[in-house]
């Protein structure tokens, strides 16, 4: 179990180190740093004393080494719209995106398992069909197109709900957060329902599925020859069988949140790091775009481990594995 | 009769819709009845498609979801089971009647202790709880022959052997002392020397607790060592029944009798299995391309092939974690094969027998030792096209049917294409050869077009020796040929495969784990155990002297049969 | 002699058989294959050229659905700002959004299959190499991955082409590896090599046709999801150029003017994307459903 762990540790060590490289070779190497931060009317002299100002002069792995060095240090940069380092802007935002995406990731889940599960076993069913009908159109809908229709009904039309901004913000342990206010409440409902929508379509595919291949396993049969009651069988060798496949679904979903979380916060003007990131890809803000790579990759890392490690408590056998 | 009737079954029919064409369907049963008493085995022996476990499931109420029972009464203890609701015969299962899975592996869950398996099984049906359903736990498993039975309630299953895992399926089977135990296939899964003992425990099981059982087996060893009266089943119809003795021994059909006269003997070794003939001359245009450079020096007692020293040791990937683990697979085994001859190496699996036919045909690499074909090491050959006449010259016959052929292919072009590669005939003419050779091993000039999954296993074993006979070989090495096979397909592809020795002048390496068949097929044997060669000597020898404990102990966990009472 | 009338009766009856029964899915597929012919045919049927700016009239901006415009056309779908009839920017628009996302989808797979073939018989450190790419795209949303690359090379039509790529062959090239290295353990391979046949011979005639088949079940899903991201990125405005609209682009551009009331510009782009999405979803789902042992056992009943 421990070597297990360490094993992954060092894996996603190894991750984090390849993605820094990546995006460093991406967005130093490929792109010109001087010519994106130099004035129209600067001679080729300070030209060069930008660049080595920036370091640029130096052999690339140690550039690779000073650029390595500042991100440990929690030094991104400074941005070139917003003038105040990067990573104040983007715990800035943080909240805002993380508060959409954990009531869109609660609303997929508990809605979207159950489905599937329902789905899985009363394959064939009315209820099935229907449930597998709408979850087809809505992963068939892409995501902006959904927001778009959200807005004409519910904001346009209905004029239930708001439609762009954050609204009305409270304060809890110094940070602001919105679901403390009615107000903020209403502005966060349809970009979570919009993340959410997706959500709850793809969890519902992959449960009945996962459903599905467990139930026509032998010792579902077998338990079944033992005499216990369907509900203990579904209760008991269902569901933690099909725990397995869900957390994986669950891990790589809140990536795909927070990449989702780009267009609908864009979209519905929602002040979160996802519509920071496009705003910057647009202005050409260089270091926010890479102080966000690099947070998003570390994330991910750190959510891909998290996966692995439950894994080992949930399948006895990753667990023995030496 | 003072026993009590437990199960009774009458004209049971139960029917699958196919699905090509509407309202067509397949009697999975037709009209069968069975009688059966407590503390009674009875056997329910057939072959592939005799509908033998549709009627462990019939009687579960676990049919697979498009079968219908179309005619039939079951009884339990004289009360009807038809029309049961899932609610009754939940209540039934487990309580009443035991399931006994063919793969304990994967009838036990995974994911769940096995103690928390059993208890859960005591507790769905007695009215036991807590510390008393775990000390009846650990009761149940020292009555199913567990050692350690405490400890062994803290594991999963994947940290247990195939053996113990059946007998833990038995401990569940028996939880709630019921009055019938289905096992479908116990021991098939299992190695020999378990088996004897896994199946000695659920004989015990049946007389102590007065538990009757119905054992579905192929194996014809199991029911004359187990059951008490038997039942023979064809494609879903009764043939004959009776007490065990009187069926294995003097059967009255001819099916019944065909079936015994195909089940190798361990006891003395025959020329041929009696079997209606149905090779006929065959007058190949191609005959003489396949017996081509041939007939030198056969029958001479000149080894073709010897095996000197060789060791296999596999490594698992190291990693900065953990250094490589070795894994010997081969150690240090010699021996040699004459010309025409047929050396059998017998053993359970992870003995090392199928690597060491890996080795010689180039599969895998030697760890140390060499081996000389045709006078000449191996490894030492430096000319291609010398390495390459070597070879092709060794072919092999594989164990699984459904995998050795190349699906994508018809019969024929999976026969020929190696031949066309290395030109070794003319492509135009690779359509009669394939043809010719399919006649050779007794199927159709036409089936040469079709795909390999229009065959039954036994035809694509026919296939694969057709595509071996192609490279003309000296020798080849048959890796478990029939294990996969039915019985009567077993007698005949063997029956065959001397056939071939005989006409094309083979040498064989013969690999199997059924002592029987090794009897039956080979002129010398090899022991093998964990890698090692623990004993070589003629056929008559090894079987009615052994020397080594390991050999006499396989000898005796052997389930004797002894063949229909010749007049 | 290869048989191609017998390979053409099999193949249209394995059709057959994946779709009869299931009304759904056959709508799905006549769907899909009206929008590959209008696709196709788009230079031909549409009523005006949406790229010819010349013969564009700013006069007819903004019509309505039905409206006449000023050359005695009907605009059956309104026009947009620039007076361009929205019906035919829809057909060219989805034939570049068909035509990206089929590039970028076969061109991904064959790489993708490629390298997963490699994996699994080279073994070794190219295995090892191969994988941890795998490994390291699979970890990381495939948009945002687009984004970032059109981020730092510049868009067009080219570019995402690229960007789509890299969302595809990553999945492709595991499937093809893992359905590779499980044929591997069969013993025709093995029959294969004993009787010396090239490696790249039982690579091509033996793996790759029997591998290959859990990868084009998945390509119909593929399909849909680069048709998705491709309008994705497009929304956003960092796909496809502003003169050559995909459907994305053009519901970015009718976007603006949906709360004034001009819905048609955003609205009927946006029907015929979810169409075109859901008609190859249907089918995918099908033919997934087909190739699934475990439905497969329910779907006799």
């Amino acid at each position: 179990m421990i070597s297990y762990i360490t094993k992954r540790l060092w894996q996603s060590g190894l991750l984090a180190f390849i993605m820094s490289l990546i995006v460093f070779l991406g967005m130093y190497v490929v792109g010109d740093p001087v010519e994106m931060l130099s004035e129209e009317d600067w001679t080729e002299q300070d030209k060069i004393e930008l660049a080595i100002e920036l370091g640029l002069d130096k052999p690339l792995h140690e550039q690779y080494l000073n650029f390595a060095g500042d991100i440990i240090q929690g030094d991104f940069g400074v941005s070139f719209v917003h003038n105040r380092p990067v990573l104040d802007l983007i715990v800035e935002r943080l909240p805002a995106t993380l508060e959409i995406a954990v009531l869109a990731m609660v609303i997929g889940l508990s809605i979207g398992i159950p489905l599937g599960i329902y789905s899985g076993i009363k394959n064939n069913s009315r209820g099935s069909r229907i449930i597998s009908f709408f979850s087809t159109i809505g992963y068939s809908t892409p995501n902006f197109w959904q927001a778009i229709l959200l807005i004409m009904v519910f904001a346009v039309f209905l004029k239930w709900l708001p439609a762009s901004g954050r609204g009305l913000t409270n304060s809890m342990f110094g940070i602001e957060w919105a679901w403390l206010s009615l107000d903020g409440l209403k502005h966060m409902t349809l970009p979570a329902i919009n993340l959410a929508i997706y959500k709850i379509c793809m969890q519902q595919r992959l449960a009945k599925s996962g459903t599905q291949e467990i139930l026509y396993q032998e010792y579902m049969t077998f338990a079944r020859a033992k005499g216990i009651t369907r509900n203990r069988i579904i209760r008991r060798h269902l569901l933690r069988n099909i725990l397995i496949p869900i957390v994986t679904i669950t891990g790589l979903e809140v990536g795909g949140l927070i990449a989702f979380s780009t267009v609908t916060e864009t979209i519905f003007s929602w002040p979160g790091i996802g519509k920071l990131l496009l705003d910057s890809i647009h202005m050409v803000d260089r270091p926010v775009v890479v102080a966000y790579l690099i947070l998003i990759t570390l994330m991910f890392v750190f959510i891909n481990f998290i996966v692995d490690v439950m894994y080992a408590f949930l399948d006895p056998r990753i667990r023995h594995q030496k | 009769m003072n026993k009590s009737q437990v199960l009774q079954i009458k004209n049971l029919t139960v029917s699958y819709p196919l699905d090509s064409e509407k309202n067509a369907e397949l009697k999975a049963l037709d009209d069968i009845s069975i009688n059966l008493n407590a503390a009674e085995i009875i056997g329910i022996v057939g072959e592939s498609g005799a509908g033998k476990s549709t009627i462990g499931k019939a009687v579960l109420g676990l049919l697979d979801p498009p079968a219908k029972m179309l005619a039939g009464e079951i009884k339990l203890l004289g009360k009807s089971m038809i029309g049961l609701n899932e609610t009754q015969y939940e209540s039934l299962r487990g309580n009443q009647i035991g399931y006994i899975y063919q793969n304990p592996m994967t009838a036990l869950n995974p994911v769940l202790t096995i103690g928390e398996q059993i208890i859960e099984a005591i507790e769905a049906n007695t009215n036991m709880s807590g510390k008393d359903s775990y000390n009846f736990a650990i009761h149940l498993l020292e009555r199913a022959d567990v050692s350690f039975a405490k400890d062994r309630l803290q594991k999963y299953p994947h940290q247990l052997s195939g053996g113990l895992c059946q007998r833990i399926v038995f401990a569940i089977a028996i939880a709630a002392k019921p009055k019938l135990i289905i096992a479908d296939e116990p021991t098939t899964a299992l190695d020999v020397t378990v088996q004897n003992s896994v199946l000695q425990t659920l004989i015990k099981l049946s007389k102590e607790e007065e538990i009757a059982i119905i054992l579905i087996t192929h194996d014809i060893g199991v029911v004359s060592e187990t059951c008490d009266y038997v039942y023979v089943l064809k494609n879903g119809k009764h043939i004959e029944q009776g007490e065990t003795v009187e069926v294995l021994e003097k059967p009255k059909q001819q099916y019944t009798k065909s079936l015994m006269a195909s089940v190798p003997l361990i006891e003395k070794r025959l020329h041929r299995f009696s079997l209606p003939n149905s090779n006929s001359e065959i007058n190949s245009l191609n005959l003489d391309y396949l017996k081509e450079e041939r007939n030198i020096e056969f029958s001479s007692q000149q080894a073709i092939l010897q095996i000197k020293n060789i060791s296999k040791t596999f490594f698992t990937p190291a990693s900065i974690f953990k250094p490589s683990e070795a894994f010997e697979a081969v150690r240090n085994v010699s021996f040699s094969v004459k010309r025409g001859e047929t050396v059998g190496i017998v053993g359970e699996s992870g003995s090392g027998k199928s690597t060491i036919g890996r080795m010689i045909l180039g599969l895998e690499d030697l760890t140390a030792g060499s081996i000389i074909y045709q006078g000449q090491d191996l490894s030492n050959i430096s000319n291609n096209e010398e390495r390459l006449k070597h070879q092709l010259s060794m072919q092999c016959i594989f164990q699984d049917p459904f995998s050795s052929l190349n699906p994508r292919m018809t019969a024929g072009e999976n026969i020929t294409y190696g031949l066309k590669i290395h030109k070794l005939i003319d492509a135009n003419k690779a359509k009669s050869l394939a043809e010719d050779l399919m006649e050779i091993v007794g199927l159709k000039k036409e089936d040469a077009n079709k795909l390999p999954h229009a065959f039954s296993g036994g035809e694509r074993q026919r296939i694969g020796i057709a595509r071996a006979l192609g490279y003309r070989p000296d020798f080849i090495f048959c890796d478990e040929p029939t294990s996969a096979l039915d019985v009567s397909v077993q007698a005949n592809l063997l029956n065959l495969l001397k056939d071939l020795q005989d006409q094309f002048s083979l040498t064989l390496l013969f690999v199997s784990h059924d002592l029987a068949v090794i009897r039956q097929m080979c002129d010398k044997v090899i022991v093998m155990k964990d890698g090692k060669a623990l004993e070589k000597g003629n056929n008559d020898d090894i079987f009615e002297s052994p020397q080594h404990n390991y050999t006499k102990s396989l000898l005796d966990s052997m389930p004797k049969f002894s063949g229909i009472a010749t007049n | 002699m290869i048989d191609y009338k017998k390979k053409l009766d099999t193949l249209s009856l394995q059709i057959k058989s994946i779709f009869s029964g299931h009304p759904i899915a056959i709508a799905g597929l006549i769907g899909f294959i009206i929008f590959v012919l209008t696709a196709l045919l788009a230079p031909w049927i549409a009523p005006q050229n949406p790229y010819d700016l010349m013969i564009l009239d700013i006069m007819d901006g903004l019509l309505p659905p039905l409206s006449k415009l000023g050359n005695g056309n009907t605009a059956w779908l309104g026009t947009d700002a620039l007076g361009r009839d929205i019906l035919s920017a829809v057909m060219y628009g989805l034939r570049l959004s068909l035509f990206v996302a089929f590039v970028a989808v076969s061109i991904g797979t064959t790489i993708g299959v490629i390298l997963g073939l490699l994996a699994a018989t080279k073994g070794g450190w190219v295995e090892s190499v191969i994988m941890r790419a795998v490994d390291l795209k699979v970890s990381f949303p495939g948009i945002l991955l687009a984004l970032m690359m059109l981020a730092i090379f510049g868009t067009g039509v080219d570019k995402i082409i690229y960007a789509l790529i890299i969302g595809v062959w990553a999945s492709k090239a595991r499937l093809t590896r893992s359905s590779a290295l499980q044929e591997m353990q069969k013993e025709y391979i093995d029959a294969a090599r004993i009787s010396g046949i090239p490696s790249w011979r039982i690579m091509m005639k033996f793996l790759l046709p029997n591998s290959i088949a859990p990868v084009l079940v998945m390509v119909p899903m593929a399909l849909s999801g680069a048709i998705g991201a491709e309008a994705t990125l497009s929304f956003l405005g960092v796909g496809v150029p502003i003169t050559e609209p995909s459907l994305g682009l053009l519901i970015a551009n009718g976007n603006d003017y949906l709360l004034s009331g001009k819905w048609w510009i955003s609205i009927f782009p946006g029907i015929i994307l979810v169409l075109l999405v859901l008609c190859i979803n249907v089918v995918a789902d099908r033919v997934r459903e087909f190739n699934n042992p475990y439905l497969k056992h329910q779907d006799r009943q």
